[in-house]
């Protein structure tokens, strides 16, 4: 399982409506509840919170990477959120966040979830391509972006 | 005419992809009279640029590297389980660093003329990020690669092994 394969356009929100830090974890979380990927939104919520609350995951360049592992998932599973004004979420250069990859795994699946997220640090490495995902309009957009199908 | 196949690689990665391809070796290792190996690397490569990336912490990379050493454990001891269960001799290694890498160095190393991985992504992207690095280490290796498809045919041949 590779990450490509856990993109599809019900896991994508364009835009997100949220203008706080609590208030997009909620949301990203509300996707995969909405898709019918995780059972227990409070505990899947709780394992992204806790871990941004030992530090934020919002990198450079406007993109976060909220991550947790919780026995609320069966397998790895992804949202993708873009806010177009961008929020606060404490990233490490002060500026605000666009560009959202939540990724939640069962504890028991560290090699599928450590290469998804390596998978997600390259991809962060290109601005042209974050700028091109930040300035789709919908989710169907960015699935076109992503895959070749 | 002897089996043009001495020794086979599986690489286990902790998918259920890579276990179906374990079963698949397994198969081929008893029909050829094969050595078999099967391998899992610990991404510590991945790890190191998670930091460096700062989507790890520090403590978190070491809770994941532990992790993933367990998992190699798990994982190695259940394609040995389904080895011995089918009266087939297996060698369980594994080893740290970048996936791809160690690939490549285990098949030179171990003499392989045969790796076999599990499916990899149907899905064709259009970022050269998402090509994982088992796909890299395929286009790679200097021996012949299987990958093993239809995991219910595979299910089935591996239960009729006597």
């Amino acid at each position: 399982m590779s990450f490509i394969d856990l993109i599809t356009e019900n896991v994508i929100k364009v835009p997100l409506q949220s203008t706080s830090k609590p208030a997009v974890l909620r949301e990203l979380v509300q996707i995969l509840k909405d898709a019918g990927k995780i059972d227990d939104f409070d505990a899947a919520l709780q394992a992204i919170v806790e871990r941004e609350d030992k530090q934020s995951t919002g990198l450079e360049k406007g993109i976060a990477v909220p991550h947790g592992k919780t026995a609320s998932v069966k397998s790895l599973v992804t949202a993708i959120g873009i806010s177009k004004d961008g929020i606060d979420f404490n990233a490490i250069d002060g500026n605000p966040t666009k560009l959202f990859f939540l990724l939640i795994a069962p504890p028991n699946m560290p090699g599928p979830h450590v290469e998804a997220l390596a998978e997600i640090a390259k991809l962060s490495r290109s601005p042209v391509f974050c700028d091109a995902l930040v300035n789709t309009r919908n989710a169907k957009e960015v699935v076109e972006l992503l895959k070749e199908e | 005419m002897n089996s043009p196949i001495k020794k086979i690689m599986v690489y286990v990665d902790g998918t259920e992809q890579s276990i179906t391809a374990a079963q698949f070796a397994i198969c081929l290792a008893r029909y050829s009279d094969a050595e078999l190996v099967a391998y899992y690397i610990i991404n510590t490569k991945a790890l190191d640029e998670l930091l460096k990336a700062s989507i790890f912490l520090k403590d978190e990379q070491i809770e994941y590297e532990h992790d993933l050493e367990e998992d190699a454990k798990r994982y190695l001891n259940y394609v040995q389980e389904l080895a011995r269960a089918k009266n087939t001799l297996i060698t369980t290694k594994s080893s740290t660093g970048s996936v791809y890498q160690e690939i490549v160095n285990a098949v030179k190393e171990e003499g392989i003329d045969l790796l076999v991985i599990g499916e990899l992504s149907r899905i064709r992207s259009r970022r050269d990020e998402f090509y994982d690095e088992t796909e890299r280490a395929m286009r790679s290796v200097p021996c012949s690669v299987l990958i093993v498809k239809d995991e219910d045919h595979v299910y089935e041949l591996y239960e009729s092994l006597r």
